[in-house]
């Protein structure tokens, strides 16, 4: 009930964001700008819409997931609102929870709004849409889920500028793990090779997650290989989400 | 059951490049059931930090504190507690209706519940006019009724209160002590830290004092300052003018106005003393008041080092 209560209030706060609006409206640009390279690569066009508005909902959904995810429980902070709150009979992770539910929420609204947007628009292109089309915005959404935990998660810990730094970077090598692991053979034995190849085995494999080229091509993916990635998502989500409510647990506000 | 009890609690605050701070040393404070308790000290003296470890808001370095007989840091504490912060801040978003709605739902009240509660609550605190305006916007005396009602949703036991007269006209000074004094008419607990003494003086049953995150004075206001009668002002009328010289005489100060002599005496000796001449020679005594130092006086003597101090 109180998770419920907060995470409402998380998403009434956030949707007033202007930040939101600002991505929202560089994602729909992208979208509806992506016919223009479509017409460079002749009979492509369609693909390459598909890619460009999948892309674009991965990429622009991150950086809401970023901004407004760094900064969530850091605003509570420097605004004071989070006193009376944290006074009142409940347990710091449902705030937490309440908080991480809300921008989920927003997210899935952003999702869902920028899926109706693609889908219209490549059937008014008069193209097709198929199911791994939607499988892979499944997978977006579930890797924004993955990447909003970890937002909360430096929210609870830093500022918001530092928290997004560390978000973004996590993003960006997330989604090229394998560069921490093939390393040239000059890092053989170096202390360097074991701090990067830790880093690939802590931080996700966002790459995971990405469907594009299927759903581009409309190429058939397995439903346990969906299945596997939505389990792999929520344990790192869920992980994060326990690392964010310890971190918080005992934080002075 | 005492309301609060707090052992030996310290609060040092530690940041990384930046020397450490003690805010609170070694508190022990026991505030009974239906006393209305106030917190002195100056800026910096660690009231708010007292108030928000017993909010949890705050982690203690070392020490215990407990509300009603739990632990701070459990829920179980923060269901008798309703908080005040100093300056209380809200969603600018919502309206004071909603604000309360919100808070009711964090204190799981039922929707019944939360209804009845903002009729009553909406009614004391006068807030039914601005019920769907949003709170940005609204001036420090309107948030402070906000809060207020937010402190009294779920009808805790003990409320707590960080200078909840800091910063409003007389007029919202008044609509806050008004308060306070019905919430102790209806037997709750209030601690409040404040620095209008006159305030306190008028509200409090017991205060205690920190200096420099220590306690150096607690205890009923006028036994603090029973000790500290600095005069007795005695007023006399149909005196010869022999007593009259002779009163004169030991008095520090002295007017007469129209029938009446009156006279100001360094002590209760003294007093006592030209009583007795009046009842000898004749002279009626229309009143004897002590003058005690105020809450203000003692206060800020407290706050003066001594010379060893400041050596």
């Amino acid at each position: 009930m109180r998770i419920f209560t907060i995470a409402q209030n998380t998403f009434r706060e956030s949707i007033r964001d202007k930040v939101l609006y600002v991505l929202l409206f560089f994602a729909a640009v992208t979208i509806f700008g992506s016919k223009a390279l479509g017409w460079i690569s002749i009979g492509q066009d369609i693909k390459i819409v598909k890619d460009i508005a999948l892309s674009a909902t991965s990429i622009f959904g991150i950086l809401i997931a970023i901004f407004v995810g760094t900064s969530l429980i850091y605003k509570e902070i420097d605004k004071r609102t989070l006193y009376t709150i944290l006074a009142q009979p409940m347990q710091r992770y449902e705030f937490i929870l309440g908080k991480y539910l809300g921008l989920v929420a927003l997210l899935a609204v952003v999702t869902v709004t920028m899926t109706v947007v693609s889908s219209v628009y490549i059937l008014l292109l008069g193209g097709t849409l198929h199911l791994t089309f939607f499988l892979a915005i499944l997978l977006i959404y579930a890797k924004l889920m993955l990447i909003t935990a970890f937002a909360v998660l430096m929210s609870s810990l830093t500022s918001p500028i530092l928290g997004a730094i560390i978000v973004f970077s996590v993003a960006v090598f997330g989604h090229a793990t394998e560069v921490f692991r093939d390393l040239p053979p000059q890092f053989d034995g170096t202390s360097a090779k074991a701090l990067l190849e830790a880093a690939y085995y802590v931080i996700p494999n966002l790459s995971n997650f990405d469907l594009t080229r299927e759903a581009a091509n409309g190429i058939d993916v397995s439903g346990a290989y969906v299945v596997w990635v939505l389990v792999y998502g929520l344990m790192y989500t869920v992980t994060l989400l326990i690392l964010a409510a310890l971190a918080f647990q005992e934080k002075d506000v | 059951m005492s309301a609060i009890v707090t052992k030996n609690l310290s609060k040092i605050y530690r940041e990384v490049g930046k020397a450490s701070v003690k805010s609170l040393d070694g508190l022990d404070l026991t505030i009974e059931e239906n006393e209305v308790y106030g917190f002195l000290g100056r800026n910096g003296a660690g009231k708010t930090t007292t108030i928000k470890i017993l909010c949890s808001l705050l982690k203690p370095t070392s020490g215990e504190a407990f509300v009603f007989g739990e632990s701070v840091r459990t829920p179980q504490a923060r269901q008798h507690i309703g908080y005040l912060p100093e300056q209380p801040y809200f969603y600018e978003y919502l309206t004071p209706k909603e604000t309360l709605d919100f808070y009711g739902k964090l204190r799981n009240l039922s929707p019944a519940e939360r209804n009845h509660q903002w009729d009553k609550l909406s009614e004391l605190l006068d807030l039914r006019d601005i019920a769907d305006q949003r709170i940005k916007g609204f001036s420090k005396g309107m948030r402070q009724r906000i809060g207020f009602a937010v402190a009294l949703m779920g009808d805790p036991p003990l409320l707590i209160l960080d200078e909840p007269m800091s910063g409003l006209d007389p007029i919202g000074r008044r609509m806050i002590r008004d308060l306070i004094m019905r919430c102790r008419d209806e037997k709750k607990t209030l601690f409040f830290s404040s620095h209008v003494m006159s305030d306190v003086e008028q509200i409090c049953d017991r205060v205690s004092i920190l200096v420099k995150g220590k306690l150096t004075h607690r205890g009923r206001i006028d036994q603090l300052l029973e000790s500290q009668t600095k005069a007795v002002e005695i007023i006399t009328a149909g005196l010869s003018d022999e007593t009259r010289r002779t009163l004169r005489e030991r008095a520090t100060d002295y007017r007469a106005l129209d029938e009446q002599d009156i006279f100001v005496l360094p002590d209760e000796a003294a007093a006592n003393e030209a009583v007795q001449q009046l009842q000898q020679q004749g002279g009626r005594i229309v009143q004897f008041t002590p003058i005690r130092e105020s809450l203000e006086d003692f206060f800020l003597r407290q706050q003066t080092p001594t010379n060893e101090e400041a050596r």
